[in-house]
């Protein structure tokens, strides 16, 4: 059974199309990242899912049903910041989400204050809350029912490294359990370490619907990017814009693409020309190298 | 069924944690019954025994502001007769304002249309709260009577005697009609996107528009011949302008709450009373709670239907 469906999803304020026609199927317990700039029509495409806004032609599915629908009360969502009544607890905003959705527990709201950390401040009125506290509690809220899917509009936003990590992990240990999870992300880091497929969308329209490896294969042209410091960095700079090479200043050190198969001759080739490396590191291709990468091949700047 | 209960309790235990119900309450169930106390106390301490108490009867006086029927009575009085909004319609905005404007203004909606997602359930649910909670607010005006009237009866010359079931009734009367100036303060609220616009709209638009005819009606009577009339007469429309007050949503909303303001004008020695012929508010309404209520019953049915036509399609940004 198809957990979430999108058949030709579109959604055109006036003449803009902020989502431009787009179909994907999501498995039940998969998880998988929704990415995208700001403005590409990722929340707009959850409000859909949610049932928020209806769709300006197309359709979509929730567990095989249709939405908006009685299938949406089998969703939890956080879309883009959490709200919440400022006049009440922590406690009492779950309680009252509890109440409307009927069937949860005061022992539920409890076990999802723990789980997210949030025991010791639920007394307190979530006008004094901080950003990352809300939205501890904003998944919470979505997780009070045990629902089996979750639409995460940028979760981690406003929380400290440190809460993005637990943050990632609570979401890997829902999604163990089976339930089916759409995030969606402009900070790439941390969906390439939570999910295996993504879909990335663009000025509304699907680029890329496939598995995390294909989307980094999609590289046609694979670059390996070098650090270096150089004994002489106005020599070596001269030098590598020489080879045809745009290296970019990074403090002390140059950065600088190369393709894949002059990458092994680049140092001998600067101690050719009498340059001499000091340090030289190779990074690893990020996954944000692969979006652009694929958003650039697409015609439109970067 | 269960969802609609639902989303009724969620609402009654949102509404119990906000501040702005419980001083309302105080104010309807503690201060204006200690007021009329106050007052008849004054009266029969500093009136009672002197010359003005000659003929006039100060006891009676003191019998219609502070024996225990009188003040649930002039507690139903003050809602809809208060200036320069009425009290009830305060109370209204105020529930109506939680329920629905602090949706919107704490950008609610996207949580709550996602955990309810039957947007007609939502809407009837918050329409049944917001009502149980203005039925509380008067249920609790109208027991203020007996319970600070019986402290009254300790120290003031007043009894428990009074028609209490036919009060009752007004006040029963006054929470249903209720009903239509709670739809269009929910419109109002929905339509404009906005607390404040909403509140300002309800306050003020419906006495703005009556205002204006009543203005326009009496400036045409003292020139009967004129271009206006002339149109009305060939539309035979002429009859219906006349009658145009008899329709306004005020004018209607407030019928059981005014009609109990006859006894205390009678009380208070003024000639006649709001129902009469005679008197100082004689032919400005035409009391009927019949008509009244097929009146607000229209204007009800119109509030909903819009209400229901926007809120089940419009989108939530």
């Amino acid at each position: 059974m198809s957990a979430i469906t999108a058949t030709n999803l579109t959604k055109r304020y006036g003449r803009n199309a902020a989502v431009d026609s787009i179909s994907f199927s999501i498995e039940q317990g998969e998880v998988v990242g929704f990415l995208g700039p700001n403005g590409a029509g990722k929340t707009t495409t959850l409000r859909l899912l949610a049932g928020l806004i209806s769709p300006t032609s197309g359709h979509c599915q929730i567990l095989d049903k249709k939405v908006p629908g009685p299938t949406l009360r089998q969703v939890g969502t956080m879309i883009e910041e959490p709200s919440f009544y400022p006049y009440l607890t922590g406690r009492d905003n779950l309680k009252h989400t509890a109440l409307l959705h009927g069937g949860v527990s005061e022992g539920r709201i409890a076990e999802m204050l723990r789980f997210v950390k949030m025991e010791n401040a639920a007394h307190k009125k979530v006008a004094a809350y901080s950003q990352g506290m809300r939205q501890r509690l904003g998944l919470a809220r979505a997780l009070l029912w045990q629902p089996q899917v979750l639409l995460l509009d940028e979760p981690s936003n406003g929380l400290d490294p440190v809460g993005i990590a637990e943050f990632r992990e609570s979401l890997r240990n829902i999604g163990q359990e089976g339930v089916t999870i759409l995030v969606s992300s402009h900070i790439l880091a941390e969906i390439e370490k939570l999910v295996e497929r993504v879909l990335v969308i663009e000025q509304g329209r699907l680029l890329f619907d496939g598995p995390l490896r294909q989307l980094k294969a999609r590289l046609d042209q694979p670059l390996t990017t070098y650090r270096l410091v150089g004994h002489d960095p106005e020599l070596l700079r001269d030098t590598l814009v020489r080879f045809g090479y745009q290296p970019e200043q990074g403090g002390e050190q140059l950065r600088v693409a190369v393709p894949q198969s002059e990458a092994a001759s680049l140092l001998s080739r600067l101690a050719h020309e009498g340059v001499e490396v000091l340090e030289a590191r190779r990074e690893q291709d990020s996954l944000e190298d692969a979006y652009l990468k694929l958003l650039h091949e697409d015609g439109r700047p970067v | 069924m269960s969802a609609l209960v639902n989303v009724i309790r969620a609402e009654l235990f949102k509404a119990a944690r906000k501040r702005r119900l419980y001083l309302l309450a105080i104010l309807l169930w503690v201060i204006f019954p200690l007021l009329l106390l106050f007052v008849g106390w004054l009266l029969q301490t500093r009136v009672a025994g002197t010359f003005v108490d000659n003929g006039t009867g100060v006891g009676a006086v003191v019998e219609a502001v502070a024996a225990p029927l009188a003040i649930s009575r002039n507690s139903l009085v003050l809602l809809g007769n208060s200036a320069p909004v009425a009290l009830l319609i305060v109370a209204v905005v105020l529930i109506a304002a939680l329920l629905i404007g602090d949706e919107r203004s704490q950008n609610m909606w996207k949580t709550v249309l996602t955990v309810q997602p039957d947007r007609l359930t939502v809407l009837l649910g918050k329409l049944i709260a917001a009502m149980l909670l203005l039925g509380l607010l008067l249920l609790g005006s109208y027991l203020s009577g007996p319970l600070f009237g019986a402290l009254g009866t300790l120290f003031l010359p007043t009894s428990f005697s009074g028609d209490w079931g036919g009060l009752a009734g007004l006040y029963l009367l006054q929470w249903l009609y209720a009903t239509a100036a709670m739809l269009f303060t929910f419109l109002m609220i929905w339509l404009l996107r906005s607390n404040l616009l909403g509140i300002v709209a309800v306050l003020f638009l419906p006495g703005l528009l009556e205002g204006m005819v009543t203005f326009y009606q009496v400036v045409v009577g003292f020139d009967r011949l004129n271009r206006f009339n002339a149109i009305l007469q060939t539309l035979r429309l002429r009859q219906l302008f006349e009658e145009l007050p008899r329709y306004f949503f005020t004018t209607n909303l407030y019928t059981p709450s005014r009609l109990p303001l006859n006894d205390v004008t009678a009380a208070l020695g003024l000639p006649g009373g709001v129902g009469n012929n005679a008197g100082p508010f004689a032919g400005l309404f035409d009391l009927d709670l019949t008509r009244a209520a097929w009146v607000l019953g229209l204007y009800a049915a119109l509030f909903a239907a819009v209400l229901i036509w926007s809120f089940t399609r419009r989108d939530i940004a």
